[in-house]
């Protein structure tokens, strides 16, 4: 029995020695995050970051894979090493620095909205008092809004923090929420068309999007965001770009 | 943020995770008797109805099921999404519960020999009165134990609230986890869970003690 477990251990090891000597980058993403991370029409993961790091990898000669994180434990996955990255239209947070994960240049200038009823005569973050706000659970809306914008939080009926942005979308559709706090892009992606909801005129929270590795992984970072440099250089990065208006004039790399 | 303040959070959470639970028993316990004689109703039409309805509840996942209650209605009718979470959660998981109560229930009141229906009409019982005075008593003492497992599931399913949006304490456990980057509020929500559970089984035993008699 002992030398039948310590042969399955030994099997095991060897197994995952070997995967970690393949040349395999495993990307995690929040599969539900679109424009930058989603299932595409064709079910595979697809979106701006994951077209960014697919070229990357072709031109490092590594195999992508891509790997659903559940986004409230992606840090703790990184550490496991179920991932090799968080890169995700992910918000670059002082406390992931301070807990030693090295995290890449910012590349994407992210803006916080409140996306409201049209009717509902909301027209400004200080109309929210006594009301009720959605959030999504583990998004960087929800740290603000527990951290730098407590303040506002205070004066709310209730905080909502639901599963998905959908949901968040669903409670204001469905009157139980009077407001969503949500990242720029996908208030714009999810109002396209929508005449009954409104994006609200008003910044509140600035803030830069960034990839995530291991602390150990400095190499590794500066591997890959070498690789996205020359994607910017030789236009690739451009021309991916180009495929998603509601972002495109937020990347840092292509203003300058 | 310390453990002390975790736990005090999370305790107010789990104020919301009695609700349910409560509330839960409370309906489904009686809806799952209806639900069981539905099930065995001499009426064709009625008990394939009921049959059907059983087989979806319990084929389904109660995540499924808790998703189409709070959202289905607007979805289907436009109707407002309710803002007390609660009642959404708490009609889904009544439903749920009295699928498989009605089932633990048609067990025991099956498992009843034909033998004593055949004695109760003979001492002149109506059909009624031997049900009431007769069979159910014996049921509830044979069907205790497969009761109690269900309890016990509801106290942990209680955490599936969390996909409505319902901040009853592993929602909260989760955003503190996700704000701390630390497993800890996990370990303390197993430890709240164990321990509700012990409750549950202390009582139950007791309950199945005092109706131990005949023996």
């Amino acid at each position: 029995m002992k030398k039948c477990l310590a042969l399955i251990l030994a099997l095991f090891l060897s197994l995952s020695a070997f995967s970690a000597l393949a040349d395999t980058f495993v990307m995690g993403i929040d599969p539900e995050y679109p424009p930058f991370s989603y299932l595409g029409d064709d079910g595979n993961y697809t979106g701006f970051d994951v077209e960014i790091c697919k070229a990357a990898c072709d031109l490092l000669g590594l195999d992508l894979e891509v790997f659903a994180v559940d986004w409230d434990n992606k840090l703790i996955q990184l550490d496991n090493r179920e991932c090799d990255c968080v890169w995700s239209g992910m918000t670059i947070l002082d406390s992931m620095k301070e807990a030693g994960y090295v995290i890449s240049a910012p590349y994407y200038d992210n803006t916080q909205v409140l996306v409201v009823k049209a009717d509902s005569g909301i027209a400004s973050s200080a109309d929210l008092k006594g009301k009720m706000v959605a959030v999504q659970l583990g998004t960087s809306g929800e740290a603000l809004l527990n951290g730098d914008l407590a303040d506002l939080t205070a004066t709310f009926q209730e905080l909502v923090t639901c599963q998905s942005f959908l949901m968040c979308f669903t409670e204001l559709e469905g009157n139980a929420v009077d407001a969503v706090f949500v990242d720029l892009p996908v208030a714009a992606a999810y109002t396209a068309g929508k005449d009954n909801l409104t994006v609200l005129n008003e910044n509140l929270g600035a803030e830069q999007y960034g990839i995530a590795f291991r602390s150990t992984d400095a190499e590794l970072c500066e591997k890959i965001e070498g690789a996205v440099r020359q994607l910017v250089e030789n236009g690739t990065y451009a021309e991916i770009a180009a495929k998603y208006p509601d972002i495109v004039n937020n990347l840092l790399f292509l203003s300058k | 943020m310390t453990l002390q303040t975790m736990i005090l959070k999370m305790s107010d959470g789990f104020g919301k995770t009695c609700a349910i639970f409560f509330l839960t028993l409370l309906f489904s316990l009686p809806l799952g008797m209806l639900v069981a004689l539905l099930r065995m109703s001499r009426n064709r039409v009625v008990s394939t109805i009921t049959r059907l309805v059983i087989s979806i509840l319990r084929g389904t996942p109660l995540m499924l099921q808790l998703l189409a209650v709070t959202y289905g209605p607007y979805y289907l009718f436009g109707i407002s999404v309710s803002r007390n979470k609660l009642i959404p959660v708490v009609v889904a998981f009544s439903i749920n519960y009295a699928a498989y109560f009605a089932e633990i229930y048609r067990g025991g009141i099956s498992s009843m020999p034909v033998g004593q229906y055949e004695a109760a009409k003979v001492l002149g019982y109506s059909r009624v009165q031997t049900f009431l005075r007769i069979i159910l008593p014996q049921v509830v003492k044979r069907i205790l134990p497969s009761v109690t497992n269900e309890v016990v599931t509801l106290v942990k399913d209680t955490s599936m609230a969390f996909t409505v949006s319902y901040q009853e304490m592993f929602t909260i456990g989760k955003q503190i986890a996700n704000s701390q980057t630390s497993f800890v509020p996990f370990l303390v929500a197993g430890v709240f869970y164990y321990v509700f559970n012990l409750l549950v089984d202390f009582v139950m035993g007791r309950a199945e003690k005092r109706l131990d008699y005949y023996r």
